[in-house]
Formats: structure tokens, C-alpha cells, sequence
């Protein structure tokens, strides 16, 4: 304008200083509002509204499994360990309806058999041979198609003689279909197209229809899974030895005294030997 | 005849068993009898007859770091008489005395001790009280965990200068835990942190009101976690102090389980013994500061005066930032009503022709 004065541009060092006061006066704004609605400290506003979302949105269901969850850390006391989990759709279509704790008849070894499910996909253990189809054991990772390990369980630690702890927590023992050179899984993942349209429409089925697609995810699966020593014995069906599991391990595996235990004795007396 | 039938006997076939088994790797001094066989596998468990789901892994490389490290399975499972065992349906009795010999103690080592302070405090079982409040009142599981042991990193143990002192003499993997051991207890409180002890002491307790309604405890319990967190002690917890009170600082002396109701007489909240217990932080403390209601609640009916304080004190605090607010939008309005906008450039803020100027 005529006769305004000639208007200079601020130094550069005004922005900053007018940055970092902008900076605080929003972080004491929005501490102010934290303050105001939810936090314990304040008159809590919102805190009214939160739980009416919270509580429409409550499963007695859920609440349950939390709790005993937490219960557990507490039952347990050896220290409730997490482990990495697949992804829902990667992992084996069993998983559908059986959890990592599939077994619960036979008491004396329904813990022992669940412990299993560490080393191998159910199929391994419950599949149905078929006649002309030659099946044959791999480490299987959903995520790693040729997965090299060094897999858990395989060899033990020189110095702590505890199984040495591994990067792969994923690779089970899996059974495969040999056509030519080449291997089929012989099991499902729940990315499957059957497995995907099942989750899909599984609400909507009767009953029956729920137990006739059921049947149909248990083709070649046997409900009785091996004996022991189908795989514990010097000529199991599974190799050890090209399933890269160190020399003293497999002599364990081999020769497992659980295996005699389980199978031969009845009841497994333990003496006092060690009282004092 | 006879010898044959000792042979097949199930006894040498244990002794056997158990010598091939001490010779397994793996085995250390608190498996004696190899349950690690079994238990060192992450998914031993099942889903029990309740639905509930039971792990029964024990991690070697963590129970080989916890405080029960040395402790054989069966001095706290000694239910567990065969293998394989039945389900077991027993709770651990922490009392047991277990095969472990103190230092300068020729007495097997237990809990008895602190357990008989604890069944005498509050939270023991008493034989008057209710069903659900005997359910209610906690375990030794449920708040300890069997802790790792973690190094202690208060400046006056001085970790790393005194154990290299002891690695003079002895090996590092056997004395480092050793040290940890003694040290685990040197620390000037508890070795969990206030706020864990306050999560501990709120979290499905003292905060759950539910719970408190039901066991017909008085009203400053039913308040005692809400009081505490507005507090100079809870927010200064809340804001992350190691310094400042939790639960334990003031109702519990250093066996930390001797908590009591404040009528009781040995209780440390008993006025009686205020001043005692403020003095473990608090410089000159008096008869009239010990006066000083920690668990204050401040309604209008129980302190009318400091809640009349407490609200103009709001309408201060929240009027004067909402005031400023206020006028800075109502001062931008009206100036961009008069055609003037907001410019960050060339020496001012507003910038343009003030259109009630214009028109005089």
C-alpha cells in the first residue's frame, strides 16, 4: 500500500522458535483434552461413553478365555511361554475345528500326544495310505517353500545338553505324494479353495451339511493315528537320519524309554531312591 | 528263581531307566528324575475337561534361570508317584520342606516361615471367613511367578565390580547366579517395580469392584485403588517413579506379606504406627503429618471444603486454556470477517484492508 513502511521478511530463526512454540502449545492442548475425557486423573467426560461402547460390544466368551488365560500364567509358575503362530490362513485346515491340543481321551497319554503337534502336521501321523501312492516325509513351512532348518528337536546343545533353540519355528514333519521326481503336500492349508468356501458358508449349513463337508476334509485321514513305535523304532517311517536329526538324537528317538513306558507297563512305580 | 524274578522286576528296570537317564544330556540338578524327558516340549498339554487349556511345558533354559533353578521337581510335586503320573488334581503346598540346604543352615529349606506371617495377615485364610471370600483371597502362585533372576542394578551393589571379585575364585556360570541370588533380595525395595506391584495389587483385586462389593469390603477399600491413583503417590507411580510409595511401602514391613487391617495393632496404617511408616521416606515427620489422608476421597459430602477448592480449581485451570482458546478463534473470525487473512510471511501475521476502515 502507499505510504506503508517497506515490511521485512522474518529471520529464519523466528519460524523455528514460532514451530516449537506451535509444537507445545498443541502438545498442552491435546493433554489438556486427554486430561478432560479420558484420563483418571479428570473429570473423565467420556470415560461414560467408552464403557457403553465397550460394554455393547462385551462377549462373556471372551471374557472367559482372558481370564483364564491369566489364570493359567498363575497355575502354571514354570513360565507360560509365547511362541511366533502362523497366520490363521496358512495354517493346516484341522486347525478349523482342532486347536495345537487336539487329543483328550486316553488319559495316560493324550499330553504326550499333543506334545506331537510341536514336531509334525496331523497328517503325519493320521493319514491313510493308499494303495500305488507313495508317500514320503519332509520338514514342511508354509512360509518357506524349501525350508534347510536347522529344525527344532533335531540335535542338542554340546555344551547345555538341553534341544538346541532354532530361528525356523515354523517347519513340521509333513507327508508328501511322490509323483515322478516330483512332491505333492498331501495336506490342506485354510487357504485352500475347499477351506476358504467352507469358513465362508459354515454358518449357514445345517447340521448334517456341516458334518457331510466335515467328511469331505476327512478323506485319507484315519481317526486312530500310528503307535508309537511306527516312527520310535530303528525302521519307523520316518527317516531321522535324512531328516537331518544329529546321530545321539536319533538313538533317542529311537530307543524312547516314554515308548516302552506307555505301552508295556501299566504303572511306572517310582522308588524312593532319593529320599533322605 | 528268585534272582530271575528280582531281574524282571519293575524296580531294576526303574534303576536302569533313571542311570540311563542321568547319563541323557540335559539332565541338571533339579531334574534328578528326568521329567524333562517329557515336560521340555512346548506343546505338552491338552485342553482340559472345564475347556481350559494346560500347558505342562517347562522351558529348561528358563526354569535353569529362575529362582527355583536347584529345586528337584518332586520336592514341590510329591504327589507324583509313578510314571507316566495321572492328572494331577493337587495344588503345590509351598510349605513343603524341600532337598535344598541353606548356606549355614544344616535345616532343608521351606517357606514355612513367611507363609505363617502370611496366613496371620489379611489376605490368610481364615476359618470364619465366607466361602467366596476364602476364593477370593490370594495364593503364593498368584503373585509370584517363579521370577528370573535379574541383575540388580542399584548403583550401591556395584554388579560388575563385585562379581569380578568373585570371579577370582570361582567359575563365572556358578557364582553370576550365586550373586544374582543375594543380590535378587539386596535391592531397596521389592524386586518388582512399583508399578507392577500396584498392577498386581489392582488388576482382578482391589480394583475389580464387582469382586469388592461381593466380599463386603468397607468403603475406603472399594475406593482404596481410585484414591490411590489420585494420590501425590499414585500419580507420581503413574507418571513412572521407582521412588515414590506403592501398595507395599506403606502396609507392609520388609517381609512385605504382614499386611493387616488398620485397626489391627501391628498393622503399619495403625495410627499408632503412621509416623513409623511415613518415616521410611519422609524426612521430619510429625504426629500432624502423619494425619494426612493418603486415600483421600474427595466428594462434597466427606470434604466439602477441599472439594469446593478442587472444582474452582477446575473451572481456573480449565477456563483460563479454553479462555485463550476462545478469544484467539473469536479474534480469527472476526478479523477474517473484516477481509483480513492470515499471512506467516513479511513481518506480520494479518495482512490485508480492514473493510470497517474502507467504509469510514
Amino acid at each position: 500500500m502507499p505510504g506503508e513502511p517497506k515490511r521485512l521478511e522474518h529471520p529464519k530463526s523466528v519460524y523455528v522458535i514460532g514451530f516449537i512454540f506451535k509444537i507445545i502449545t498443541l502438545s498442552v492442548l491435546i493433554a489438556v483434552i486427554y486430561q478432560i475425557t479420558f484420563s483418571p486423573h479428570g473429570p473423565a467426560v467420556l470415560v461414560p461413553i467408552k464403557e457403553k461402547i465397550e460394554e455393547s460390544q462385551k462377549s462373556a466368551i471372551l471374557d472367559e478365555v482372558r481370564q483364564q488365560e491369566e489364570y493359567e500364567k498363575h497355575r502354571h509358575f514354570h513360565h507360560v511361554v509365547e511362541y511366533p503362530q502362523l497366520p490363521e490362513n496358512m495354517r493346516p485346515v484341522c486347525y478349523i475345528c482342532h486347536s495345537d491340543y487336539p487329543h483328550s481321551k486316553n488319559k495316560k497319554v493324550r499330553a504326550m500326544l499333543n506334545m506331537h503337534t510341536q514336531f509334525f502336521v496331523c497328517e503325519t501321523c493320521h493319514i491313510e495310505e493308499q494303495p500305488g501312492m507313495s508317500v514320503i516325509y519332509k520338514w514342511y513351512n508354509p512360509l518357506n517353500e524349501n525350508p534347510k532348518g536347522p529344525f527344532f528337536g533335531t540335535s542338542y546343545d554340546t555344551e547345555s545338553g538341553n534341544l538346541v533353540e532354532v530361528e525356523d519355528q515354523f517347519s513340521k514333519i509333513s507327508p508328501f505324494y511322490r509323483s515322478g521326481d516330483k512332491f505333492k503336500s498331501a495336506i490342506q492349508i485354510q487357504d485352500s479353495d475347499l477351506a476358504q468356501d467352507y469358513v465362508k458358508v459354515r454358518d449357514k449349513l445345517t447340521p448334517e451339511q456341516r458334518d457331510n463337508v466335515k467328511k469331505k476334509f476327512h478323506v485319507h485321514i484315519k481317526a486312530k493315528g500310528h503307535e508309537c513305535k511306527v516312527c520310535h523304532s530303528r525302521n519307523g517311517i520316518l527317516d531321522f537320519r535324512t531328516l537331518g536329526f544329529s546321530a545321539n538324537r536319533i538313538i533317542d528317538l529311537e530307543q524312547l524309554n516314554i515308548k516302552g513306558m506307555v505301552t508295556k507297563y501299566e504303572e511306572f512305580y517310582i522308588p524312593n531312591l532319593f529320599s533322605e | 528263581m528268585e534272582f530271575i524274578k528280582i531281574l524282571t522286576s519293575k524296580t531294576l528296570f526303574l534303576a536302569i531307566f533313571l542311570l540311563f537317564s542321568f547319563m541323557a544330556p540335559g539332565v541338571d540338578a533339579a531334574d534328578k528324575e528326568n521329567c524333562l524327558m517329557c515336560h521340555k516340549y512346548r506343546q505338552i498339554g491338552r485342553i482340559d475337561e472345564k475347556g481350559r487349556k494346560r500347558s505342562y511345558f517347562v522351558s529348561e533354559n528358563i526354569y535353569a534361570n529362575a529362582v527355583h533353578r536347584n529345586v528337584p521337581c518332586r520336592d514341590c510335586h510329591t504327589y507324583i508317584d509313578k510314571l507316566p503320573h495321572d492328572p494331577v488334581t493337587q495344588e503345590v503346598n509351598c510349605a513343603n520342606e524341600c532337598h535344598i540346604k541353606p548356606p549355614f543352615s544344616n535345616e532343608n529349606f521351606s517357606h514355612k516361615k513367611i507363609i505363617d506371617v502370611y496366613n496371620r495377615s489379611v489376605h490368610g485364610s481364615k476359618d470364619d471367613d465366607s466361602a467366596e471370600l476364602k476364593a477370593a483371597k490370594p495364593y503364593c502362585k498368584y503373585c509370584h511367578l517363579n521370577p528370573i533372576y535379574t541383575r540388580v542394578d542399584e548403583q550401591r551393589i556395584a554388579f560388575e565390580e563385585t562379581l569380578s571379585r568373585c570371579l577370582n575364585c570361582h567359575e563365572r556360570k556358578g557364582v553370576t547366579q550365586a550373586y544374582k541370588h543375594i543380590t535378587h533380595r539386596l535391592r531397596s525395595k521389592t524386586s518388582r517395580s512399583p508399578q507392577e506391584i500396584v498392577q498386581l495389587c489392582a488388576k482382578n483385586c482391589h480394583a475389580d469392584l464387582v469382586l469388592m462389593k461381593k466380599l463386603k469390603v468397607s468403603r475406603e477399600s472399594m475406593e482404596a485403588v481410585k484414591t490411590y491413583n489420585e494420590s501425590i503417590h499414585g500419580k507420581a507411580i503413574g507418571l513412572g517413579s521407582q521412588t515414590a510409595a506403592d501398595c507395599v511401602s506403606c502396609h507392609a514391613t520388609s517381609s512385605i506379606h504382614d499386611i493387616y487391617k488398620k485397626d489391627e495393632p501391628h498393622a503399619t496404617v495403625n495410627k499408632a504406627n503412621l509416623v513409623k511408616t511415613c518415616k521410611q521416606c519422609h524426612e521430619n515427620v510429625t504426629e500432624r503429618f502423619a494425619q494426612i489422608d493418603v486415600h483421600s476421597e474427595i466428594g462434597p459430602h466427606e470434604k466439602p471444603f477441599l472439594y469446593s477448592v478442587n472444582v474452582i480449581l477446575g473451572f481456573v485451570f480449565y477456563g483460563s486454556v479454553f479462555s485463550l482458546i476462545g478469544l484467539a478463534m473469536l479474534e480469527s473470525y472476526g478479523r477474517r470477517k473484516d477481509g483480513i487473512s492470515m499471512q506467516i510471511v513479511r513481518g506480520t501475521s494479518w495482512r490485508g484492508e480492514s473493510k470497517r476502515k474502507k467504509s469510514k
